[in-house]
């Protein structure tokens, strides 16, 4: 191969459209060198951000091929090789308004994140000039969701943001909750943590794991949303339809090792709901023979096994 | 017009930690003007530590050890007042940003870890993993929306108003609208960074650290200090010049020439690989330049090699190193040295800074704080860690200047501001329009080049004089200029026209202060005046711009307890 191509998509604050710039191949080169080198070499009307060119600014990220990757990391032989091609289509970020070209809007993104009060809020009776005493171990809990760089990757690209962007937090926005709901020298994890669970839609991620497959920088927003969840129960935040359908799978493996579908949208919803919201498909699925209601299921073979697992898993956590 | 008590310019870790202290005041409207969202900003690659004597990880540790650390670092240019308030204010600075939530890495009895960095005498600088700068400045950001400080984001310095020597206000542009914007103000902390991108590619600094402020301030009548002063870090990529942190050092990396040899044990018997930063860029030069190298010419480059502190040790204490050497340079040092080459990595010259309590320069009003500026405490060489805890201390006593000034100044008088912002108003517009004239990629390639063969590690009279040409020369060809975007909005083409205009006013004070200092110090090291010349430059370089022309001084350093002695490591 000695050319690249990148397709790009376009936007002047009215126009949109997509432009084609093709350049020579050079071994062992980043998304961005491409970037810059059509910019300084054959159109400087091309807009993009980037500044550390090191992967830890978090300015650079773009979509190459309908994937958030940030082009300064990105390794164009890795990517010319998986899809087998010399043209890559570059878009700027889902989910974010286009401000020029690849360069999008992050105002309202973080006015958003605002609401989790994404600071520490310490104990008033703390005499901060002394710092703090914090373990190593409690350290690491939150180095994880410290290394985010704000680069905007997981919300372009998070299954139910994209669908729901009003109803469901940007997944940075619940790393965020977490990381300061579960910091040692936190004093009101519930300040951080409730607005996820009460605005950020906690309970309807779908585990799709897009956000910690193109995060960058190896954070795992998906499992700090089910860190919150978990936490949330600890505090008290029992009564929702997430931890509800949480507990009654938790229930029904231990009971029997499987689960139970008729009982478990009562256990999720309550009954009034259930009655009014599933009783026609519940109907609809007993007429076409899929739903038995005198099904209770028994116990799996091996139960015993599996409730060895629920008292191993208690016993560590215990520890 | 737009009108506030205090403006500060810059969203990294200086201007922020300004902003924290000058919006306590309440009766103040403060504002922070940044050209980048302020988490973009370059504190978040500092990825070694932040110095403080706490005396954790060695209880023999102390205030007093740090000071003179630093002096000796500086190579005895550093202002010792400045660089006793600096070390003695640092401890509380830490505990500080504790507080504040930093998520700094502990030691066994829970307190902050600290690690050994070149030229200190006891591991005082304190880290997180090796993304110390990344949550310092994420922190900080946190702490400034709790505080509800208010941002301008996207929004440029283009100038700084001030006429008969009173600061009058500033004009910005607001990048998205390509709006300019006259501001009126009662203060200023300028706090934009450092200016490494005079080298271009060969530097560790991000693209747009191109001293905007600096230039701001320099256009306006203030001093730049100690240009000629300007570090190249040992350890940069050899082919893209990103910072292998210290802390591959300081864990115990050794730097291998291509016969396998420990060459710093001929350069620094008793620090070897932890010795000062001029002195191991220069030990690798030589070797470069004497043979000992692997490759040729620009491209040559010496190893640093990790594999001996073992896989669970790199993955724990340098995983962001190990990353980066896998992400740009294609191999993982848990099973392979690195190839390494210096770079720019830092200007310890700057904005002159005259009284450091309150982080001032000589126009009242304007205060400077950071790697823009130079108070002095780094002198003619800063050591590693001791950058992020000057952006730490001098941020905070920026932003108290600046509050004191906002209660004893009127605002500015906004015609002035006003007569300047219709001038930019019509220069973005010209330039807009204007379709012939030099590209400036040429012109900024061309400077970078200029610079790194001619004014980098070793100086001779003969190349910087021609360097001085070549950047005249540049100057004159910046007057006529063509930036190719006409549109309104997001033009990057013109920030980067101003931003090459910038380098070229530093990278002449630059070369001016280096030709006519006629020895060696610290990072200024002369071929042809090898030694350091106590009698007759032991004083900071001061160089004007007075009616268009450059104009050069000298301003004694201060010296309290440490007379100069020779540096041995
Ligand atoms: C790769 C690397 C690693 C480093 N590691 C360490 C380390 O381990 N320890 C240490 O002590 N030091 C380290 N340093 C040095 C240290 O990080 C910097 O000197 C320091 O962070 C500078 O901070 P600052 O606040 O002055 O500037 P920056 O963080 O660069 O912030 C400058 C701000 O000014 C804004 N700005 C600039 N121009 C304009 C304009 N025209 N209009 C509006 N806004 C503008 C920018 O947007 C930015 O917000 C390192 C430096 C580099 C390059
Ligand atoms: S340029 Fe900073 S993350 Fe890519």
């Amino acid at each position: 191969m000695d050319k690249i191509t990148y397709r790009i998509k376009r936007f002047d604050g009215t126009r949109e459209w997509f432009q084609e710039y093709t350049f020579p191949y050079e071994k062992n080169k980043t998304v961005l060198w491409g970037l810059i080198k059509i910019r300084d070499e054959q159109d400087p009307t091309l807009n993009f951000t980037s500044a550390c060119r090191s992967a830890i600014c978090g300015s650079c990220g773009v979509r190459v091929n309908g994937n958030a990757a940030l082009a300064c990391k990105t390794s164009l032989d890795e990517l010319l090789e998986i899809y087998q091609t010399s043209t890559l289509t570059i878009e700027p970020l889902s989910n974010y308004r286009v401000i020029r070209d690849l360069v999008v809007d992050w105002e309202p993104k973080l006015e958003r994140m605002k609401e989790v009060k994404p600071w520490l809020i310490a104990s008033e009776e703390k005499d901060l000039s002394l710092g703090f005493i914090q373990s190593e171990e409690e350290f690491h809990k939150i180095s994880n969701p410290t290394d985010c760089i704000l680069c905007g990757c997981c919300v372009s690209e998070c299954t139910q943001h994209s669908t729901n962007s009003q109803g469901f937090y940007e997944p940075f926005i619940f790393t965020k909750s977490y990381r300061f709901t579960i910091d040692s020298r936190d004093n009101a994890p519930s300040q951080h943590l409730t607005p996820s669970l009460e605005k950020g839609g906690l309970w309807k991620c779908v585990r799709c794991m897009q956000c910690v497959t193109k995060c960058p920088k190896g954070v795992r927003p998906a499992d700090h949303i089910s860190g919150l969840r978990k936490e949330s129960m600890g505090l008290g935040h029992q009564q929702n339809k997430g931890a509800r359908h949480a507990y009654a799978f938790y229930d029904d493996i231990r009971k029997t090792g499987r689960l139970n579908e008729m009982t478990l949208p009562l256990k999720t919803e309550g009954l009034t709901k259930t009655l009014s919201r599933r009783i026609p498909l519940a109907l609809r699925l007993l007429r076409k023979g899929k739903l038995n209601p005198l099904h209770f299921p028994r116990p799996v073979q091996g139960i015993e096994g599996v409730r060895k697992i629920y008292r191993l898993v208690q016993k560590e956590e215990r520890s | 017009m737009l009108n506030f008590d205090v403006v500060i310019v810059g969203g990294g870790g200086a201007g922020m930690r300004a902003a924290l202290e000058a919006s306590k005041e309440p009766d103040l409207n403060v504002v922070v003007l940044s050209k980048t969202f302020p988490t973009r900003s370059h504190t978040g690659a500092a990825q070694g530590g932040i110095n403080a004597a706490l005396a954790y990880k060695d209880p023999t540790d102390s205030i007093e050890k740090h000071f003179l650390d630093t002096v000796k670092g500086s190579d005895f240019l550093g202002d010792q007042d400045a660089i006793e308030f600096f070390v003695s204010n640092l401890p509380e600075c830490i505990l500080e940003l504790d507080s504040f939530g930093v998520p700094f890495s502990r030691d066994e009895k829970g307190r902050i870890a600290q690690r050994p960095f070149g030229g200190a005498s006891s591991p005082r600088t304190c880290y997180s993993a090796d993304k110390t700068g990344h949550v310092i400045l994420h922190t900080l950001y946190e702490q400034c929306l709790k505080q509800g400080v208010k941002f301008l984001n996207e929004w440029f310095l283009l100038e700084l108003v001030v006429e008969n020597e009173e600061f009058q206000g500033l004009v910005a542009m607001d990048m998205r609208s390509g709006e300019i914007h006259a501001i009126n103000a009662k203060s200023v902390v300028i706090a934009t960074g450092g200016f490494g991108r005079m080298y271009w590619n060969r530097t560790t600094n991000a693209f747009n650290m191109t001293g905007d402020g600096t230039a701001a301030c320099f256009e306006a009548g203030i001093p730049v200090k100690d240009p000629e002063f300007v570090q190249f870090h040992p350890t940069g990529l050899a082919s893209t010049g990103v910072l292998m942190s210290e802390a591959s050092r300081g864990e115990g990396g050794y730097l291998i020439n291509k016969d396998g040899e420990r060459f710093m044990s001929r350069y620094a018997p008793e620090k070897m690989e932890l010795g000062p930063r001029d002195l191991v860029s220069r030990a690798i030069e030589t070797e470069i330049k004497e043979g000992r190298g692997i490759g040729q010419g620009i491209n040559a480059y010496v190893l640093l090699d990790l594999r001996h502190l073992g896989e669970k040790k790199i993955l724990e204490r340098l995983p962001q190193i190990r990353q980066l050497a896998i992400d740009f340079e294609n191999l993982d040092p848990i099973k392979e040295p690195i190839p390494i080459r210096p770079s720019c990595h830092y200007m310890m010259g700057g904005i002159h800074v005259t009284d450091f309590r309150t982080s001032s320069t000589p126009v009242q009003g304007v205060h400077a704080a950071g790697e823009c500026a130079c108070v002095s405490i780094h002198g003619a060489n800063r050591l590693g860690g001791n950058s992020m805890a000057d952006i730490i201390v001098f941020g905070k006593y920026a932003g108290l200047g600046a509050i004191i000034s906002a209660k004893n100044r009127a605002p500015g008088d906004p015609t002035k501001v006003e007569k300047r912002t219709r001038y930019w108003q019509e220069h973005f517009a010209a330039m807009r329009q204007k379709t012939t004239g030099n590209k400036v990629v040429t012109i900024r390639d061309t400077m970078a080049e200029t610079m790194w063969y001619n004014v980098g590690i070793f100086r001779i009279e003969k190349e910087m004089v021609h360097a001085l040409h070549v950047i005249n020369q540049l100057l004159e060809d910046y007057q006529d200029c063509c930036i190719g975007d006409t549109s309104q909005y997001y033009n990057m083409a013109f920030i980067h026209y101003i931003e090459t205009g910038n380098l070229l006013k530093l990278a002449k004070a630059v070369a001016m202060g280096a030709i006519a200092r006629t020895e060696s110090r610290g990072s200024h090291a002369r071929e042809d005046y090898p030694e350091r010349d106590d009698r007759n430059f032991l004083k900071h370089t001061l160089i004007t711009k007075t009616n268009g022309q450059y104009k050069l001084d000298y301003l004694p350093a201060t010296i309290t307890k440490y007379q100069p002695e020779e540096r041995r490591y």
